[in-house]
Parts: structure tokens; sequence; C-alpha cells
């Protein structure tokens, strides 16, 4: 906001307006202060992770069919247990419940030799790149707040995103497309508050991407592209003279400005998502036919593009708010779901890494909540909410590769073994990203907020 | 005013009391032990040079100066003091920088020697000290509380107020900081400023050249009076005050529920402000309306329920809502406490106040007072229906409206015995048929197929003696008892004798729905009947299926039915039905009959077909074609047929009762402290009561719920005033005189005009709380009027225009956007909104994995928008527009490129601009077309520049007239100049 102090470099501007050429350079120049929320701004110390993937699956994924193998679980299948579990409280019909045995087998896997089960066998695959933490453990036992929870760090009241917080604390690299971005079929709970910005400046929200044929809302020009730079043209002639004679405001000249962008946002997100430049093998390693624009392999790839492209902060969303993990009726529905995600998400971690990516890009994997381990009865086909114990895990810059982080009991009822609470993840996913997460906070309302609220610890055992 | 000041002082003298106490001076010099002392020479020290770091939430080394028992308990090296014994003091030896150096350089260094003697003597006599009745209150001290700049009275002025004065104030600051102010704006300026600012619109361009002709000095009071008087007003300020109250139209909790009601208190805001409702009338009614309002005007009665829409509106949160009612009394007191005082009493929920002297015991207080009131209930995923909706009309009035209805209802429900009592009962018609049963024929129909009406042993039934009254029945049941099978009938009766009648169903098709019986063509009586147990008439008529009028039946319920195809074509159902045909439909376990009732005795011959029209993969249908030879069963059934089918009373569909989601009384109950804000672990019982920095006044016992008294505390309070005169400020100027409209407290900022802010407070109490005489005061200052142009001094000693040398550019607001848009293309309208299109409440079935979630669209003004809490409006997100989940007390104005993209290839954006082209083209040439578009968008002419370049753009777009002039609006409405207001 300094840039009219001195009378000189006004004057100059004022000579430099008279010929009209060079008026570009002159909205770039009142520009040039820190007024810009998505300048590109240092974290609090140097870290490696300069992006983030953020892989949510939606309903809770049962930690025991998947990464927290448990054999005692199978060996107890229809052992009466009890257990003062927020699902059951109070709920007819759940008056004695009974362990349940694990539908799919573990094996090991990679020179680190993490088990996972058979459900996500490409992933499977990866575990050498992959830090596991089995001893998540969140809030609340509802869809809605934890879903809340792990993208906002509240689990009742509307709060900025991880995503937005990322965005506000390190801007983005490339302005012709946003910082944040969500690509998701559907809403997930909680609607779009999971994404949002909430008290943080707005250019910090997550752009929604609805995976088809026109990913972002009013991209594509309405009119040919001779037509729409001869209107813009106009347009920045009318307010350059406005701009002129308005005292260079740079307000006004942020919005100038925003056209440029636009205009460039307009190729580069269309470019970003045109698929077509990718080569066969790479489409079938995400599981892609070629001309596709939807699935979660479309999904993956794209973020590889967006990443590639300086976007700060991608989120996949792999279902909606219903048809989704959340396998009350049948654990086999895990069996599709599963099979959606899993050959993308192992390309992507392989993609990322064969192009030097996953040096600087974090990728993180995680759900609501995990399922119980029980059910009233022993040969009930589903289960329950569990926010007591899931999986969750890490990949790339700055994290410890092929390790397990903590561990539930034998029957994966508990996060016993150095439980890592989501406000925990989150602290620890800032600490990659170079924040300490006790400072990145925002005064809103006569208090300094943050991600972590007034918790989280860095989960140093998973830093590499 | 008296009575103001006076409770004020009251209050703090309630928890002061100690300190306030003195005895009198009977000596010259105070004895070291007195009160006195302590007040002249201990006092005043500790609070100059000690408290800045040891007092309230700043303890540096563990001790806290600011009570007795802060230097009794001691910092990290033990206590402070030792009573009468100072050389073991660590205080003195700090004070004497012998063992720590205190207060420390940085902090203005050693005391003075008088002021070290003055604390050594005190030691000395016992080191007396009566900050013990001064509890901490939260985050302040008693004596900090006390002298809290935001918490002083209110001065009270005498005589007029004059706009002048307020330039006086400011002129003042402005020339001790060597700064100019700004010359007035140019007219067309001003006006633009003005219109937007208190309706939200663009003047017209008549509106400017009328102020601009209007050369008299008080040309802009007059236009600030007219646009006070527009309706538009209270839909713009109205607005306003709905950001700070978080207005939404849904709930907020895990399915987001429709709040189909809440439109009422949005538009009694509107109403308000344009009504320019006294502000402690409006604050009272919002607070307590339900309790206060006179209860012999309906009218009044009605809008003070409407206003508690206010408390009502609060976030929902969860699955059950019901048992996350503490997370949304947080959302209750935090908002009242941000929009009426300025205070963020929501931070003591779990504990004290960090930094304000509000404690976790008050927060409770005021629980108490919300918790003894009843929510209306908007449903939730468990409980879905709505309940404890408040009604809006007297009781004696909703009685009035109900009890006819009531009364037509117990009428009906009287025929409908009586009836029942006249006919033949069903078993006793199951005894008569089977008794007089004789088969005629019967067939089982395979899928799809057809079988003709024949004897049993495949013969025709060429000549049937039936007696007068005896009854011929024709059911029709699914096989292996599938049901819902549509099923075509052909039924021929004829009389065997010369000139004989002839009877079929086919004739019954085109007056089909005239009754059942229904009798056609010489007496026969046609019955449709279920027959599972006995025969009972299909008595509900429909015009129509699902809407095609070409299908009419009779059923019970859904089905069974019979019905027809009355129209020439074929009609594609579930099933191809053929033109003009009768079907009949029996439903699972439940065939259909079609009964004919015998006119005369005779021979008859019987023929047609029974077919199974709906081919589903099942088992087709059977039939049985009988003869009940009983003329008392066909004389039984008659009678009981016509007695049933007989209209019956109508009474008329359930009156509807204006209701409203609003609050009222329940239950007085006193709230438990929840520890650590956790709402099940519960401590002691707070009484509800006022906040104790205030005074704490109880709720009097047998008072109600204790919002009518909250309201008056409220209303009563400095804050009150002092918070809403600076939100009016920080409307017209875009920044209050305190820059944190929601934050009075400690974490807040400074007025930047203290004096001014409390002249405008006072003003506005003199005035009778009134904002539209705050309005005029304030925007004919010429602090108002002035130009927005930055000049290089103001950007060098006040960039961000704290002092006001300058009015403050901005953007427009989302809804101003929108707003705008629609106007331009003469499409805006401006009458208000209602109710919104939400589905019925019936009809509900949101969970939390299909909320509710649509998005509107109409022309109204952008204010009248469905604003839900767990999807935000596209449009007003992209915006910057109010959170519908917390308090919006200023809205932010970012600037980011999906903007921009908007502005470029929006459709509703296109669609504006085209709507104005189109407007534009009545005018005769292309100049004036030019000249009519900046008039009504940027109130002015287009400069000789200008012109051209407009020419010469229309000239180049290569395409039709119409569209480049689409094109020209686009540019005009995407600029600078259509989006800022100067």
């Amino acid at each position: 906001m300094n840039l009219f102090v001195n009378g000189n470099r006004r004057s100059f501007l004022r000579s430099a307006v008279a010929g009209s050429i060079v008026f570009p350079a002159i909205v770039r120049q009142a520009l040039a202060d820190d007024s810009d929320p998505l300048a590109p701004r240092e974290p609090h110390f140097p870290a490696k992770a300069k992006r983030v993937i953020f892989l949510y699956m939606t309903g809770g994924v049962s930690h025991v069919d998947t990464f927290d193998p448990k054999p005692a679980l199978a060996r107890d299948h229809g052992k009466e247990i009890k257990a003062d579990h927020p699902e059951i409280k109070d709920r007819p019909g759940y008056e004695r419940i009974f362990l349940k045995r694990p539908q799919w087998e573990f094996a090991r896997h990679g020179e680190c030799g993490t088990e996972v089960s058979s459900l996500f066998p490409h992933v499977a695959r990866c575990v050498d790149d992959i830090a596991l933490i089995r001893s998540m453990h969140t809030s609340h036992s509802n869809h809605y707040n934890a879903t809340l929870g792990i993208h906002t760090g509240s689990f009742a009241f509307a709060r900025p995103s991880i995503g937005s917080w990322v965005s506000y604390g390190l801007g983005t690299m490339n302005r012709n497309l946003p910082s944040f971005v969500v690509i998701a079929p559907k809403q997930t709970y909680a609607g779009t508050q999971v994404y949002a910005n909430d008290f943080l400046p707005g250019a910090h929200q997550g752009t929604l991407v609805a995976p088809g044929p026109n990913p972002v809302v009013d991209i594509k020009p309405r009119v040919p592209a001779n037509l729409q730079r001869l209107e813009l043209e106009a347009l920045r002639r009318q307010d350059e003279a406005h701009f002129a004679s308005r005292d260079f405001d740079p307000m006004l000249a942020a919005r100038i400005r925003s056209f440029e962008t636009a205009f460039g946002m307009q190729m580069a997100v269309p470019e970003a998502f045109d698929l077509g430049s990718e080569s066969d093998a790479t489409l079938r390693s995400y599981g892609l036919e070629r001309g596709r624009t939807d699935g979660f392999g479309w999904q993956c790839l794209a973020a590889r593009r967006l990443v590639e492209r300086g976007v700060r902060f991608v989120e996949l969303i792999d279902s909606g708010s219903s048809d989704n993990w959340d396998a009350h009726g049948d654990m086999l529905t895990h069996i599709p779901l599963a099979k959606n995600v899993d050959r993308p998400i192992a390309a992507l971690l392989q993609d990322l890494k064969r192009r030097g990516l996953l040096d600087d890009t974090l990728v993180v994997w995680t759900t609501e909540f995990g399922r119980t381990p029980f059910n009233n009865t022993a040969d009930a086909k589903g289960r329950e909410h569990h926010p007591w114990a899931f999986s969750s895990w890490l990949a790339g810059a700055g994290v410890k590769p092929g390790i397990v982080h903590g561990a539930t009991d034998e029957h994966g009822l508990r996060a016993d073994e150095k439980p890592v609470h989501v406000h925990d993840f989150h602290a620890t996913i800032l600490h990659l990203m170079g924040f300490d997460h006790e400072r990145l906070t925002y005064r809103h309302g006569g208090r300094d907020y943050r991600l972590t609220d007034v918790a989280g610890r860095v989960v140093k055992e998973v830093l590499a | 005013m008296t009575l103001r000041f006076s409770r004020l002082t009251f209050g703090f003298a309630s928890i002061v009391a100690g300190l306030c106490a003195f005895r009198p001076a009977l000596a010259q010099e105070a004895a070291a032990e007195s009160a006195e002392y302590f007040e002249k020479h201990i006092r005043p020290v500790l609070v100059a040079r000690c408290y800045s770091c040891h007092s309230g939430a700043k303890t540096k080394g563990g001790l806290a100066l600011d009570t007795r028992a802060g230097w009794q308990k001691g910092g990290e090296s033990g206590p402070a003091i030792v009573p009468g014994k100072p050389n073991e003091s660590l205080l003195i030896s700090a004070i004497q920088y012998e063992s720590l150096e205190m207060p420390p350089k940085e902090k203005g260094g050693k005391l003075s020697d008088s002021e070290i003697a003055a604390l050594t003597r005190w030691v000395k006599s016992g080191a007396f000290d009566p900050r013990v009745a001064t509890e901490r209150l939260g985050g302040m001290t008693a004596a900090e509380a006390l002298s809290w700049w935001a918490f002083q009275p209110v001065p009270r002025l005498q005589g007029d107020a004059s706009s002048a004065e307020i330039d006086t104030f400011i002129d003042a600051e402005l020339a001790a900081h060597s700064l100019a102010p700004n010359p007035p704006a140019d007219k067309r300026t001003l006006i633009r400023r003005a219109t937007y600012d208190l309706t939200g619109l663009p003047p017209s361009p008549d509106e400017v050249d009328s102020f601009i002709a209007d050369e008299s000095p008080g040309a802009f009071a007059k236009v600030v009076d007219r646009l006070l008087d527009s309706p538009q007003y209270g839909v713009q300020w109205g607005r306003r005050w709905l950001d700070v109250v978080r207005y939404a139209d849904t709930a907020g909790e895990n399915t987001d529920r429709p709040l189909p009601h809440a439109w009422r208190y949005r538009n009694w805001v509107f109403d308000s402000f344009n009504r320019d409702l006294r502000y402690d009338e409006f604050v009272r009614l919002q607070l307590a309306g339900d309790v206060v309002a006179a209860k012999n005007d309906p009218k009044a009665c009605a809008d003070g329920i409407v206003a508690t829409g206010y408390l009502a509106i609060a976030r929902r949160f969860g699955h059950d809502i019901d048992k996350d009612m503490y997370l949304t009394y947080e959302d209750v007191i935090d908002n009242f406490g941000k929009t009426f005082l300025g205070l963020t009493t929501a931070c003591a929920r779990c504990h004290d106040h960090k930094y304000d002297p509000i404690t976790a015991r008050d927060y409770y207080s005021l629980y108490g007072v919300f918790d003894s009131s009843r929510f209306s209930f908007p449903g939730c995923e468990p409980k879905g229906r709505p309940r404890d909706l408040a009604p809006l009309l007297p009781a004696s009035e909703v009685e009035a409206l109900m009890k006819p209805w009531r009364e037509r209802v117990s009428k009906l429900e009287a025929e409908k015995k009586r009836r029942s009592a006249t006919v033949t009962p069903r078993p006793r018609l199951k005894e008569m048929a089977a008794a007089a049963r004789r088969l005629l024929g019967e067939a089982k129909i395979g899928e799809g197929e057809s079988a003709a009406l024949t004897d049993l042993a495949g013969e025709p039934l060429a000549s049937i003696p039936i007696r007068k009254g005896e009854v011929l029945q024709l059911s029709v049941s699914p096989n292996g008892n599938h049901g819902a099978d549509t099923t075509l009938v052909e039924l021929i009766v004829k009389e065997n004798r010369a000139g004989g009648s002839r009877w079929s169903v086919a004739e019954l098709i085109p007056e089909f729905l005239k009754a059942n019986p229904q009798t056609i063509n010489d007496e026969g009586v046609w019955c449709y009947l279920e027959v599972t147990d006995g025969p009972e008439f299909l008595l509900t008529r429909r015009e129509s299926n699902g809407g095609d009028g070409r299908i009419r039946s009779w059923s019970i319920g859904g089905e069974p039915s019979v019905f027809v195809n009355d129209s020439d074509r074929k009609v594609n159902v579930w099933t191809e039905l053929e033109p003009r045909s009768f079907f009949v439909h029996p439903g699972p376990n439940r065939p259909v009959a079609i009964s004919w009732v015998c006119p005369r005795d005779g021979e008859f011959n019987i023929s047609g077909r029974v077919a199974d029209a709906h081919p589903a993969k099942l088992d087709g249908v059977s039939y049985r074609l009988e003869l009940i030879a009983s003329a008392e069963y066909g004389a039984a059934l008659t009678r009981t047929g016509r007695t049933l089918s007989a209209p019956l009373p109508d009474p008329g569909p359930e009156p509807r009762i204006p209701v409203a989601y609003a609050v009222v009384e329940a239950e007085p109950r006193d709230a438990r402290v929840q520890e650590r804000g956790d709402h099940e672990k519960l401590g002691e019982v707070v009484p509800r009561r006022w906040l104790s920095v205030f005074g704490g006044d109880r709720v009097p016992a047998r008072a109600g719920s204790g919002r009518k008294e909250l309201a008056e505390w409220v209303i009563r309070n400095p804050l009150a005033s002092r918070v809403m005169v600076n939100r009016i400020w920080q409307w017209h100027f875009g920044q209050g005189l305190v820059r944190t409209p929601n934050d009075f407290g400690s974490r807040g900022e400074r007025p930047t005009y203290p004096a001014l802010l409390d002249w405008l407070a006072a003003r506005f109490q003199r005035s009778g709380f009134s904002v539209k005489a705050m309005h005029r005061l304030i925007m004919n200052s010429s602090a108002y009027r002035r130009s927005s142009v930055r000049t290089e001094s103001q950007i060098a000693i006040d960039p961000e225009n704290r002092l006001l040398a300058r009015f403050s550019r901005r953007r427009l607001t989302a809804e101003e956007i929108r707003d705008g848009l629609l106007l331009a293309a003469g499409a805006l309208d401006l009458t208000p909104g209602e109710a919104h299109p939400f589905p019925d409440p019936s009809t509900w079935t949101f969970s939390q994995h299909a909320p509710f979630n649509a998005v509107y669209n109409d022309t109204k003004r952008s204010a009248y928008q469905m604003v839900q809490r767990q999807r935000r409006h596209p449009f007003l997100a992209l915006f910057d527009g109010a959170d519908p989940n917390a308090s919006t007390p200023l809205r932010q104005t970012t600037t980011v490129p999906t903007q921009a993209l908007y502005f470029l290839n929006d459709p509703f954006f296109h669609a504006q601009a085209g709507g104005l082209a189109a407007s534009l083209l009545t005018s005769h040439d292309d100049d004036a077309r030019i000249a009519r578009v900046y008039r009504t968008l940027f109130q002015r002419y287009p400069t000789s520049v200008e012109r051209e370049r407009a020419a010469r753009f229309l000239r180049d777009y290569p395409a039709p007239q119409a569209d480049a002039l689409g094109a020209l609006c686009r540019v005009l409405l995407a600029g600078n100049e259509f989006l800022y207001i100067d």
C-alpha cells in the first residue's frame, strides 16, 4: 500500500498513463503490494511439501477390513463384548454386541512388509511409499460432524477447510488456476462447508469441479474467441480510463487483472482437465478409457495435472452422501467402492513418483471414521460408525515412507498405541507444509482461530 | 435517561462495593492501614506501574497484583508481601531493586522514592487491601471493567442535532494530522452513492436530472428524505441487519431442513426499517416480542411473535436437534452478545472470558433465560415433522376458524355413522349371497390371454333364467394372488325376447363416474365391488390417474379398482389400454366384481370376455361368473350401495392458521454450569440474571423466562446505542468508528473518534432511537459528501482512511450486483418476496444422506433469495455474501478471477445484458443508445471519446446489431464503473 508515498512515482505513473501503451504494466505496478491474498508466501519454516492431494473416502471406511489386520478379531468372531459406544447407546436391538470377523484376507507387501487387505491390491503395492497411521480417532460418530471435523477441525460449527488454510498460508503458484480445487462427483456430508473458506478471504474457497465435460462453472466462453477479445479489449480500455481517474486505486487494478487471469483460466482450466495429451499407457495405468471425463481415475489424473500446474491443494472426494462406504447393510458394498479408487490411487502415487512430483507433493488418504469391529449379531452383514479408531495414510514430500504408526487393540476397537486424533493429523499435515499449526491463525470476531482449535500435536514419527 | 444512568451506576456499585466504601477521612493524613490511604497512595501506583504485567490475564511470573489474594498467593517466588514485614516482602525488595528489579527498565524503571516509601509504610502497617470484593470478572478486574470505555454512560445532550457537529469532530482531527478533507463529490457521484447506500439500487436518470437541476441548499437533504421513504430502503438496511443476525432459510442441522416460515421474520425486519421502528422497540421485540407485544392488538401481537424469529433462526445442530440444543443456545448467546452488546459472550461457555469481564456463570445465567423459552422446532431426521410453530392469531381467532370446521367434520362423522347403521352389514350380505349362489362359469386365464364367458362346459350362456332382483356377479382375481393385474372386461346381458333390452359394461364408460351403483338403460343396476369377504363397494372416485384424465376409476384406496379408458385413443400407462375400454384391477387377495341387478324376470343371454391386459411375466387372472338368486340380496345390495355412495357433507380443507418460526415462553428453569463446556458435566445452578459486570440483576420470581427483563437490560445499557450507531456509521462509510463492530471488548479496536461515537449514541437516544434520524444526521454531514479520490498526503498519513478525509470507495455487494443487473435489463421485480417454494412439509424425507438442497431463481430483489446454511448460494458465495452460519458484521470484498469468469460467461449475466440491449433498441440510433446506456448504468453522459469508442465498437463488432449491442452492454456491465461506488 505504499505505492504512492513517493510523489515522483505518482507523477511518473501519470505521465506513463498518458502514453496508454504501457498501461498493463502500470496496473501490475499498482498491485505490487502484499494485498493480494493469493500471492505466494513462505511458510513458517522450510518444508519439502509444496502442495497437497487430499483423497477423501466418504462414509467411513472399515479399518479392520482394509488397512488394519486383526487376526484376533477373526479368532474371536461371535464373542460377546461390552462397549460404551456412542453408536449403540440406547439403541434398541443393540443391548448385546458381538465381535464380527474381517471379511478380507490381509497379506504383507513391499519391502516394509506392511499388511493390507485384498480390497486394495494396487495400493498395497505402494506401501513402501506410505506412512500408514492405524491409530486415528475422531470426536463424533455422525457423518455430518465427523466429515466436518476431518475437513475443518470443527465438529459442529462451520470453520475454514484445511484446503483453505493451506491456500491462506501459502498462496498459489499459478494464477491461472484456483489455489484450492475440489473434484467431487457429488456433494458429501455437510455440503459445501467441507471446502468453504468460512471467515478466511474468499480467494481461499475451494473451487468445485464436478467431473464431466464442463468441470468449472462459467469457464466455457459464450462468444467466439475473436469476439471475446474485442470485448475484453474494450473493457480494458474503459477500466483503465476509470482507473486513471480514480487515483490508481489498487482495488480497481486488482479487478482489471482478474479479467486477465480469468481469460487465461478459460484456456488453462480446460487444458488442465483435458487428458487428451496423456499417453495410452498413462490412461491405462489409471484405468481410464480415452475420452472419459469422470470416474475416480479421471479425478486422480486431473489431480496430478493440477498439482503439476501449481495448484496448491487438490481434494478428491470419491462419492456423495449416499451410496458410499457407509456399509451398515452389507460389508460387500466395500468391494465396488474399493475397486473404484484402488487402481487410480496407486497409479497416481506411481505417476507422481515417476515425474518427481512426489518429492514436493503430499498425498493424504483418509475417511471420516472407521467401522465397528462388532455388531448386534455376529453374522450381521454390515458394520456401524466407529469414531474410536480408523486408518489414514500419508505419502510423499516429507513423509517417512514404508512405516506403520500407532495401533489399535487386538480387536480394532480402540486406537490404543500412539493415538492420533484428527487435530493431530491436521497439525502433522500443516507441519509437513512448513507451518506451526499454533501459529497459522486468523483473527476473526475477536479471536485467533486455527485449524486445530486448541489442540493438535505433530506426529513426529511419520516425518522423514 | 436518569433512570438508565442510575441503574448503570448501581450495577457497578454492586461489584465494587468494597472498593468504593471509603471510611470518612477523620484525620488530615490517613492512617496507613486505612482504606483511604490505600486508595490515595497504593492503588494508583499499582494500577499505573504494576498492572500492565500483573493484572487480568497477564500475570508475569505468576504474580497478580490486582487482588489481595493475588499477592497473598504470590508468584513463582512465593508470596509477594508479608504483612507487617517489609524486609521479608519480595515486593518491597523488588521495588527497591534489591532482589528483582521491578518495575523493569522497559516499563518505566524504578518507582519514585515517595512511592517506595508509601508502599513500604503500607506493608509495614499490615498491607490493608480492600480488593477482596474485586473478584476477577473473567478477563478484567472490577477496576478495569468499571473504567472500560465502552461501558461508560452515554452523555446526555439537549437541543437539536446538526450534521455540522459531526464535521466539527472530524475536521479538528484532520487538521491535527495535517490532512485536508476532500471537496464534496459531484452531484451525480453523490446521488449514486446515496441511492445505493439507502436502497441498494442505482438512481434512475430522471432522479439524477432532477437532483442536478435542484440548486437549492437543501437539495441533497431532499434526496435523502425521498430515499428514506422508498420501500426499497427497508430491503437494503434490513438485509444489513440480517447479515448481523446470520439469517438463513434452513435450519443447518444434518439435513439442513427448510424453514418455511422464517421469511416472516425477514420481512418484519425490512418492514421495521421502513417504519423506522424505534431501535429500543426493535431490540425488545426480537428478544421478547411474544411477551411484550400489546395483547389487545392482534396485529401487534402477531408482529411481536414474528420478531422473535430472531431467536428461532439460531442454527440447529446434529442428527437429533433436541439433543444438541446446548449448541443452539451457544449460537444464540454468541449472536445475542455480538449483535446487541458488541461482546463476545459465547467465549465464556467453557471458562471465564479470557479478556472481557464475562464469566462462565454469566454465560449460563443467559443460557437459563433461553432454555426457559420454547423454540420452534424445524424437524430433523429422526423427528421429521416441524412442531411448536407459533400461531399468529389470538387463540380466540384460531378457535373461531377451527370451530366451524371441526363442527363440519363431526357432522360428517355423524353422517357416516348413521349410514353404516342403516345399511345391510357386509357379513349379512355375504350370508345372503352364500345361500343363493350358483356358479354359471369360470376360467383361469393365462398370462396375456383372453377367455370368453361360457358355462362350465365351455358352451355359450345363451338362455339363463334370472328373476327380478337377482344378481349376476362377474368376479376377477389374480392367479397365485399376485394382484395388481389389469384385466379387460366385456360383459353383455341380453333379454331373450322380442324388443328385449341389452345391457353392456361398454355403455357404462361415458358416464362411468356418475355413481356406484349406477342405473342405466332400463333399470339394470350395476355395482363395482370388492368381494374378498362379502361385497364391499368401491367408493373412492378418481377423475384421473396421476393427472391423466382419460383414465377414471372407482377403487378402495389405490387398488382394487374398476376403471375405464374414456378416450378414443390407446393410453400407454403401465400397460397399453385400448380405447373406450373397461377394466378391473384386483388387488393381492382382493378380487373385484361387477354385479348386475336384474330389473325384471326373464331369460337372458350372457356373453363377453375377460382378458389379462397387463402381461407382466406373472401368471394371469381367473374369473367366476355367478348368479346370486335372491331378490332380497339384490335389493339389499342396491340399497346399501346407494346409501353409502350418496354424497357426504364436505367439511372442506382444514383452515390454515398462519404460523411463525418463533420463540415463546416455556417453564422457567435456571441452568446449571456445564463444566468446561461439557454439556454432560453439570455443575452448580446459576440463577437467570443480567451480566454480573452490569450489576447482575436477577430475573424476578414469577417473571417468566427473563427475556423481557433481558431486553430491558440491553436497551438501558450504553452498549446498545453505541454498538448500533457504530453499525449505522459503518454501513454508511464502509468502516465503523469502532472497526470491530461485534467486539467492543478489550480485544476489539478503540474508536477512532470516541467523542463522535458518544455524541452519535447520545443523539440516537435523544431522537427516540430513530435510525432514520441517524441517516439524516450522518448523510447530511460534509464527511459523507466528500469525494472519494485519494490524495497523496492521505495515502501517506492515513492510508486506511480512518480519519475520513475522503469517502471510501466500495464495491457493490453480491445483492447489489444481481439487483443492478436485473434492473438494467428491466427485469427486476420490486414487490416483496414472501414464502419460498419449498416442498410441502408432508413430503419431506430429508436425511443426512440426502439433505435438502435447492436454488430457487426468480427476479425479486436478491435479499429475498433463499439462503441455505449447509450449501452456500453459488452467487452469494462468489461475491462475498453474508455467512449464513455466523454473524457477518461487515462484508469482505475479495477480487478473484472466478468472479471475472462470471462477467465473461455466466448465462444469467449474458441474459441481463441482452435484456438491456433489447431495451436500447427502441432508441433511434446508436448515438442515442450509447447515451442512454451510460445514463442508465453510470448516471452520466458518455464523453466524446467514450461515444466515439462505443460507436466504433458497435461498427467493428462482427455480429447483427442486437448482438453487438449486447456485447457493448456486457462490456459496460462488467466494467469497474458499474461495480464500484465512489
